[in-house]
């Protein structure tokens, strides 16, 4: 059982409006106690009983169940990119560079973009996103390949201000 | 209402798009087309209908301020609209499709496509798609679709349908902003195909497995429980539901 299933199931539990859940599987024990039924704190406890079963990763208890499991994407060297703003992605999701695939890029390096202008698209859960650029400049770099994956924060775009 | 009705256009939303980067449209702008040269689905799909026998509209939606975080409880909204409208007509054994195909019984009868505009960590405006189809009687090589006329039996007015599709976005969308999202998250599950019933499911890795669909989560991921009690959510294109 992974963190992402134990989170899963605390989401679940939580939802679901039991107070308290227990679940013994072959080399875990998860008692889950939701406070309130308002919603109010939420106790979790994980026990990995001790068997001389194959290492399973420590899991750790999954204290903050509201966080959204996307993870701050890997900030690349700093270099010398200080002086550009970084358009990251809002949400998780497919990013896109164009329209439809048989129409041009939003935008390509060295274009100046205004304030507004829709930079590229990002699909989560068959919902279309097209992202404007809060910012005025020019585009320094393109971080992400068009139709990849993009995490929550993940840096898509470096403008130029200046 | 301002409606703008065209006899071809390549695509209502994007028109509706072009249009709104020169004027100030109003909420509830709406475009529909007699014929859609290159009706969009998902990203690189098409939307094929016969000219003239089927909604095909668009319609703006702004906010003034809606968090990016509650994108999928808009979609919630329109599909629940879409499903009302039909509800309304008496179109039997409705339900909604994860994420937001419109079925009745095991057959398609309308698709949603939604795109919004992303400012910050706002929604500024949504543009609804929707391609219903009402009365074509036959859907060559879609073994899986259907249309009103053919459910009802009988022809269903067009323009009609869109201002009762209208009429209950607006209801919907009153207070939309500033709702509990719990209500709608029921009202949406509740509807859901085949919820709570042992199905089977398609990787994309072609591995098959059953399972029940228990709901969605709030980032709109479709929630499966599998065998002993385990739950596991899934994005769209990650699990194909066969039916």
């Amino acid at each position: 059982m992974d963190i992402k299933e134990i989170q899963n199931l605390i989401k679940f539990v939580a939802k679901s409006g039991a107070s308290e859940v227990k679940l013994e599987m072959d080399d875990v024990k998860i008692t889950i106690r939701t406070g309130a039924r308002e919603g109010g704190q939420e106790t979790t406890y994980v026990q990995q009983i001790p068997v001389a079963a194959a290492p399973v990763a420590a899991t750790p208890p999954a204290a903050d169940t509201s966080a959204t499991p996307a993870e701050a994407a890997p900030s690349k060297a700093a270099e010398d990119d200080s002086k550009f703003i970084t358009i990251k992605s809002p949400i998780i999701g497919t990013f896109y560079r164009k329209p439809s695939p048989d129409k041009p890029a939003f935008v390509e390096v060295g274009d100046n973009i205004n304030k507004g202008d829709v930079l590229c698209v990002i699909e989560a859960m068959k919902l279309f996103n097209d992202i404007e650029s809060e910012v005025s400049g020019k585009i320094v770099k393109i971080l992400v390949d068009d139709s990849s994956p993009v995490e929550f924060d993940q840096p898509l775009f470096l403008v130029d201000p200046s | 209402m301002k409606i703008v009705k065209l006899d071809a256009i390549d695509s209502t939303s994007s028109y509706l798009k072009q249009l709104m980067l020169s004027n100030l449209l109003d909420d509830f702008f709406v475009v529909t087309a007699k014929k859609q040269l290159s009706g969009r689905g998902q990203m690189g799909t098409k939307w094929n209908s016969e000219p003239g026998k089927n909604l095909t509209a668009s319609i703006l939606k702004k906010f003034t301020h809606l968090p990016i975080t509650r994108r999928f409880y808009l979609n919630m909204v329109v599909s629940l609209a879409v499903f009302k409208t039909l509800e309304k007509l008496g179109t039997p054994n409705l339900s909604i499709k994860w994420p937001n195909d419109i079925l009745s019984g095991n057959f398609k009868i309308c698709g949603i496509l939604i795109e919004n505009m992303i400012s910050g960590d706002t929604i500024k405006s949504t543009i609804i798609g929707i391609g219903l189809n009402v009365n074509q009687t036959a859907f060559p090589a879609l073994p899986n679709a259907s249309s009103l006329k053919l459910l009802l039996g009988r022809e269903v007015d067009l323009d009609e349908l869109l201002m009762n599709l209208i009429e209950e976005l607006r209801r919907l969308f009153l207070g939309f902003e500033t709702m509990n999202d719990e209500g709608l998250q029921m009202k949406y599950e509740a509807r859901m195909f085949r919820k709570d019933k042992p199905s089977a499911f398609e990787l994309p890795d072609g591995n098959r497995l059953s399972g029940s669909i228990r709901g969605v989560s709030a980032g709109g991921k479709l929630i499966v429980e599998h065998e002993k009690a385990l739950l596991k959510e899934y994005g769209f294109k990650e699990v194909k539901l066969l039916y």
